[in-house]
């Protein structure tokens, strides 16, 4: 299809569908007016349960499935990555070159990554009673420890990123969710009940298992992002194409795996 | 147990299995891995007919309904309702052969990651049957976003070639769109109604009469489960994907997740749209019948015209999916039960047919059907094997998916007298395209074709996908595509299959009863049905269709090549560009389509 015809079906379809989305935009109840009937009962319940993050006992007391597979979205997201990213027959891996970074930017990195790391395990840990959680405490967490990439170089962010032990701690945190939904259903309550003691309102082991399920989260996000980062930096730093052969090959690359055992040898 | 307390199991024993998988992968040999995977994929399925079998007890009675965590009418419910139930078990005895298929198939996994594959049909596993069984459109929003990341992931397994990754890529992004606009479609109601589940959203949609934002909601979750279930023109990915995907993992995407798009459809639209709320039944059925009409009659075209094996499976399931929209469209419980025998005769068929073409591409590395002539006359099983899916595909009686035609032609009839004559001619084109190849491949019948013609798109030159040529074919290749078919003969023939089918279909239509064992909990009777049975015109259809596609197929092997019928084609096969932009912008003005078909609906 031509660039033109393109752009005409394009055009007259996102008309149509630019009529039909004003359409539904007019018929929209009216910005701020009436209590949603949702966020009532869902204040009520979290309320009940004492958590004071009323997004947090959305996420993983009300709603706890969906959260499940937001969780494994990710997993199988990082799991495909793993897949696709694999180093391929025809590629080979050569050792990234040592950096040599400015004494200022390293104490600053340094530093900042220890405050980063504190601040990310603060936000998975408090997430059932102020903003944040797993998910964002676990983005901040894992990021934070390629700081180092930044403070010295590569190959000290690989001596700090076994990644055998991350891919681990993935699975370990899918795992811990489905467990702790499983073991309510062993108390012979629904699965994903809220069993354990909920505590008093507001202090940091209130909320049942809305601090489990957060660290769960925590853990899976945490070592999901560093797997998934590591992979991209391999492919960008440490992978190379057949043709591309300015360094000598570190591995002739026709084991189709990796490149893990060399690593973790070196 | 509580058979209720069993339905989030179904997703959680997958889930499990696929983190155990992750976890030891590294340190397991393959066959551990793979044992492993098959176990967890297994009990999956035990559960799931567990929970079939329950829910599915003939006479009065309920099915389980579970509020995860408890929360009533605040939570999440997961509905084991006949059909529901019935898919997810469907889908998990799927996986447990396309693993045992795998087993001996592909080569050496990823170094260090053996478990990779297997945990991702393990997560693919829980998407699905998450999708089949709840009640709650975000949640449903979220499993189908689950299936496709990880339909992604496998489509693209073969990572040493440039096309598979550009196949996934294009899958990626046009699904990727279409979850955009289901999602967008979710706000639109949970903004007017404050609710998420399929039944209080239908309940409170009921109090006012409709308007442009219960139809512009209708079209934007539609266009992404459409986007799913391939509906002309949102279907371009699928043909696609399905040529460079690892052959197991068609036999998943063909024989299963495409269909349960139309299960969303169909889903969403009798558990929220079906009340005075929602949009008429006439507008639903005109805008479902001409995407389905479209697209059975553009499926069976491009599939008639392929040489490339996988395409041209591909193109049938498109053919396929057509018809299914077109049962689902008549909007009456004969059409739904109908259509669900179909999509079960036709999982275990189209997933033969692919396992037979995995055995081709071993032997001679190519699933070209002009290449292959004659080539694979020293297989004579694969080829019997072949041979009775392309005629079970045409709709031969005693299949399931033969009668699974007959029934909803049946219930089509009933809407348009002219609709079963098109169930017969694409049963008949599609089956008709398969055993052609059948007999050009492995019985060498008719003229060797020549090398002129065909682009690089309907050829089939593809690298194989074991690892160097098996020795002897091992003994899953053949006994998973004879399994399926003896499957798919077993649910045609067993009258308990039928009956169970067409209280499935009378209670899936059911919106009231549906609503009422959701939020108040009250048994819902089965109401008065006739399930789908064999009557003489059904068999005599069938029969007809079968005979279609044998002449279709020897008239083909036996005459040389039309170059006027391929240069009429030739417009049409140009769509299938392969250019992402293109696909993006079918997928746009579809949405706009279905506005338009649907737009009456609101006065």
């Amino acid at each position: 299809m031509s660039a033109r015809a393109r752009l005409w079906i394009f055009l007259v379809g996102a008309a149509g569908f630019a009529v039909l989305f004003a359409a539904a935009c007019i018929d929209l109840p009216a910005f701020g007016t009436v209590p949603h009937p949702y966020g009532v009962r869902a204040v009520r319940a979290a309320l009940s349960h004492h958590t004071s993050n009323v997004i947090a006992s959305v996420n993983f007391d009300l709603r706890a499935f969906d959260t499940l597979g937001e969780e494994t979205i990710l997993f199988s997201a990082v799991l495909g990555t793993v897949v696709l990213l694999r180093q391929a027959r025809d590629e080979h891996r050569k050792d990234p070159e040592p950096a040599v970074v400015h004494p200022r930017v390293r104490r600053f990195a340094l530093l900042t990554l220890a405050c980063a790391l504190l601040v990310g395990l603060y936000v998975i840990a408090h997430g059932q009673i102020s903003p944040g959680g797993g998910f964002q405490g676990g983005v901040v967490a894992a990021t934070a420890l390629h700081l180092l990439y930044i403070a010295a170089d590569y190959r000290a962010l690989e001596r700090v990123r076994p990644l055998t032990l991350y891919e681990i701690g993935e699975a370990a945190g899918e795992a811990a969710y489905v467990i702790t939904g499983l073991a309510a259903v062993l108390a012979g309550s629904a699965f994903l009940a809220n069993v354990l003691p909920f505590g008093t309102l507001a202090a940091l082991s209130s909320g049942g298992t809305v601090p489990v399920l957060n660290a769960a989260v925590g853990l899976e996000v945490t070592s999901g992002i560093v797997v998934l980062l590591a992979r991209f930096l391999d492919q960008a730093v440490e992978i190379e194409e057949p043709g591309e052969d300015d360094g000598g090959p570190w591995d002739s690359g026709d084991s189709g795996g990796n490149g893990d055992e060399q690593r973790e040898r070196a | 147990m509580d058979t209720a307390r069993l339905l989030p199991l179904v997703v959680a024993v997958p889930l499990l299995g696929a983190a155990v998988l992750v976890a030891t992968g590294r340190r397991l040999p393959r066959l551990v891995s793979d044992i492993v995977g098959c176990a967890f994929a297994a009990a999956t399925a035990a559960l799931a007919l567990l929970v079939l079998f329950r829910a599915g007890h003939p006479g009065p009675g309920t099915y389980p309904v579970e509020w995860v965590g408890g929360w009533r009418r605040v939570g999440i419910v997961l509905v084991g309702d006949p059909l529901g139930a019935g898919l997810a078990a469907l889908v998990s005895l799927l996986v447990v052969t396309v693993l045992v298929y795998s087993w001996r198939y592909f080569e050496e996994p990823p170094r260090r990651h053996t478990g990779s594959f297997p945990a991702l049909i393990l997560v693919f596993q829980a998407g699905m049957c998450g999708f089949a069984l709840t009640g709650d459109l975000f949640n449903a929003f979220v499993f189908f976003e689950l299936m496709g990341v990880v339909a992604y992931a496998l489509t693209g397994f073969r990572v040493e070639e440039p096309k598979p990754l550009q196949g996934a890529l294009a899958f990626g992004v046009v699904n990727s769109l279409g979850g955009y606009a289901t999602l967008l479609g979710i706000t639109l109601l949970y903004a007017r109604t404050g609710e998420l589940g399929f039944a209080q959203i239908g309940r409170r949609l009921d109090a006012d009469g409709p308007d442009g934002l219960v139809l512009a909601a209708f079209v934007l979750v539609t266009t992404g489960l459409l986007v799913k279930a391939a509906a002309v023109p949102f279907h371009f990915w699928l043909p696609d994907a399905h040529a460079v995907a690892p052959t197991p993992v068609c036999m998943l995407l063909s024989g299963v997740m495409v269909e349960l798009g139309v299960y969303g459809v169909a889903r969403v639209y009798w558990t929220v749209f079906s009340g005075p709320g929602g949009l008429s039944h006439p507008d639903v059925t005109r805008a479902l019948l001409v995407l389905g009409v479209l697209t059975t009659l553009l499926g069976a075209a491009m599939c008639w015209r392929q040489r490339h094996l996988k395409r041209l499976l591909a193109f049938s399931t498109v053919a396929h999916t057509g018809l299914f929209l077109i049962g689902v469209a008549v909007l009456t419980p004969e059409g739904i039960s109908g259509t669900a025998l179909y999509v079960l005769g036709h999982a275990g068929v189209k997933a033969a047919l692919f396992a037979c073409v995995g055995v081709l591409l071993d032997r001679y590395a190519t699933v070209d059907e002009h290449e292959l002539f004659a080539r694979a006359r020293e297989l004579p099983e694969v080829g019997v094997l072949f041979a009775v899916g392309g005629l079970a595909l045409s709709g031969l009686p005693p299949f399931a998916s033969g009668l699974g035609k007959a029934a909803a032609e049946e219930a089509a009839g009933h809407t348009a007298g002219w609709l079963p004559a098109l169930y017969v001619l694409v049963s008949a084109v599609t089956g008709g395209a398969v055993l052609r190849a059948g007999l050009r491949i492995f019985a060498g019948v008719g003229r060797r074709p020549g090398k002129e013609e065909g682009g690089p798109e309907t050829t089939g030159e593809e690298e194989p996908e074991t690892g160097g040529r098996l020795g002897r074919i091992p003994v899953p290749l053949l006994a998973v595509p004879a399994a399926l078919l003896a499957a798919s003969l077993a649910l045609g023939v067993i009258p308990a299959v039928a009956s169970a089918v067409g209280r499935a279909g009378a209670l899936f239509t059911d919106t009231g009863g549906y609503r009422r064992t959701v939020l108040d909990g009250h048994a819902a009777a089965a109401p008065a049905h006739l399930p789908p049975h064999w009557q003489l015109t059904g068999i005599l259809l069938g029969l007809l269709s079968a005979a279609l596609a044998i002449a279709l197929a020897t008239l083909a092997v036996r005459r040389p090549v039309h170059t006027g019928a391929a240069a009429l084609f030739a417009p049409v096969r140009r769509l299938q560009s392969g250019h992402i932009g293109d696909y993006v912008a079918w997928l746009v003005a579809g949405a706009a389509l279905l506005t338009v078909l649907t737009v009456p609906g609101i006065r």
